[in-house]
């Protein structure tokens, strides 16, 4: 019981790091609430074997990046889908139009990246510096550095075009 | 609209802290979905590949039962090639699933998954080719089986058979070129994630 708060709580104190990465890796509105269902059974499924070695963020970040390449590569199937709360993935930070729109077009310039460094700059975005990246993402501190200078430069590329 | 890479991550920052702060899930919507009753989409094996799999061995077993039934070499070979298929077929099936969805999700790093999947989905591909060519054979074999079986004729000794198997292949050669097509574009997939990540 005491451990059913606990996850509860950890969920609730990550559920926007929960939302970003669906948003990224999901395509459309049904897709992403199917997938934060998805992490979110996933994270509690391993959450026995998580035994505070690392961050909560860091264990929050892997298994949910692992669950959306996952998610990616499923046969496409209809399942039960629990019927979140809509609210959930309302955009109420949207509202104003002019953000509405920036905040749109800076998810299509990150889905537009692959798959290996969409997740490099989702971590750089969210405030990592390299070496929880490297750490998340099994790439060493240096490769993470490089690949990094690349990505950047793509966006460079892709927004100014 | 364009955008600098600065603001870009200045955005992304407003955006989380105000996202952080709307605190949109409450206590009952995350305890519904770790229920036990929510069904996992990566769950491994469900009802289709079981269904699938007793239907394709009901039929192996139906033909090997009735094998004395087959008086010439060719209808005996038909049959045991057609058992030999609907066991493998299935087998195949649901191992390249369980296969491309049985990596550890929680013990591993993006890269390792990543490199898993690719692998994976390679080796599913390979899989998914060489069953659509056994089923492509099935059908060719089983129809004289089933026609001896079933109406008690020797199919191969009508002339007719040999029109539909002309017709059939002239199908099967435009539909299978359409899905080998599709299995390449999948393996190209796996080959360029498998490159970003030498």
């Amino acid at each position: 019981m005491q451990q059913d708060h606990a996850f509860v709580e950890i969920i609730r104190e990550n559920e926007a790091l929960i939302y970003k990465i669906t948003r990224v890796y999901a395509d459309t509105r049904e897709d992403e609430q199917d997938l934060y269902q998805e992490i979110v059974y996933q994270l509690w499924k391993s959450f026995p074997s998580f035994r505070n070695e690392s961050k909560v963020s860091t264990w929050i970040y892997r298994v949910a990046l692992n669950t959306a390449i996952a998610y990616l590569n499923k046969e496409k199937r209809k399942g039960m889908v629990l019927p979140i709360h809509e609210i959930l993935f309302n955009r109420p930070e949207e509202r104003d139009v002019v953000k509405e729109e920036q905040i749109g077009l800076l998810y299509s310039h990150i889905k537009a990246l692959s798959i290996v460094e969409k997740g490099i700059i989702l971590l750089w975005l969210d405030g990592k510096n390299y070496e929880e990246i490297a750490d998340i993402t099994g790439f060493s501190s240096s490769n993470v550095g490089t690949r990094l200078g690349r990505i950047k430069q793509k966006l460079s590329h892709q927004i100014n075009q | 609209m364009t955008m600098e890479l600065d603001e870009m991550k200045k955005l992304w920052t407003d955006m989380s802290a105000e996202r952080e702060k709307q605190k949109l899930l409450t206590d009952q919507m995350v305890q519904n979905m770790t229920k036990s009753n929510y069904q996992s989409k990566l769950k491994k094996i469900r009802i289709p590949e079981i269904m699938g799999t007793t239907i394709s061995i009901a039929a192996a077993l139906y033909i090997l039962m009735d094998m004395q039934q087959f008086n010439t070499w060719y209808l005996t070979g038909c049959g045991i090639i057609s058992a030999i298929i609907l066991v493998l077929l299935p087998f195949l099936s649901i191992r390249s699933v369980y296969r491309l969805q049985s990596v550890n999700i929680s013990g591993v790093s993006y890269k390792e998954t990543l490199l898993a999947y690719a692998k994976r989905k390679k080796e599913f591909v390979s899989v998914q080719k060489l069953a659509f060519i056994l089923g492509a054979l099935l059908v060719v074999v089983i129809l004289p089986v089933m026609g001896k079986l079933i109406g008690g004729k020797d199919l191969f000794a009508e002339s007719w058979l040999w029109i539909w198997y002309s017709i059939g292949f002239l199908f099967f050669s435009f539909y299978a070129r359409y899905v080998f097509r599709h299995y390449m574009n999948s393996v190209s997939e796996a080959e360029v994630i498998l490159k970003e990540l030498e």
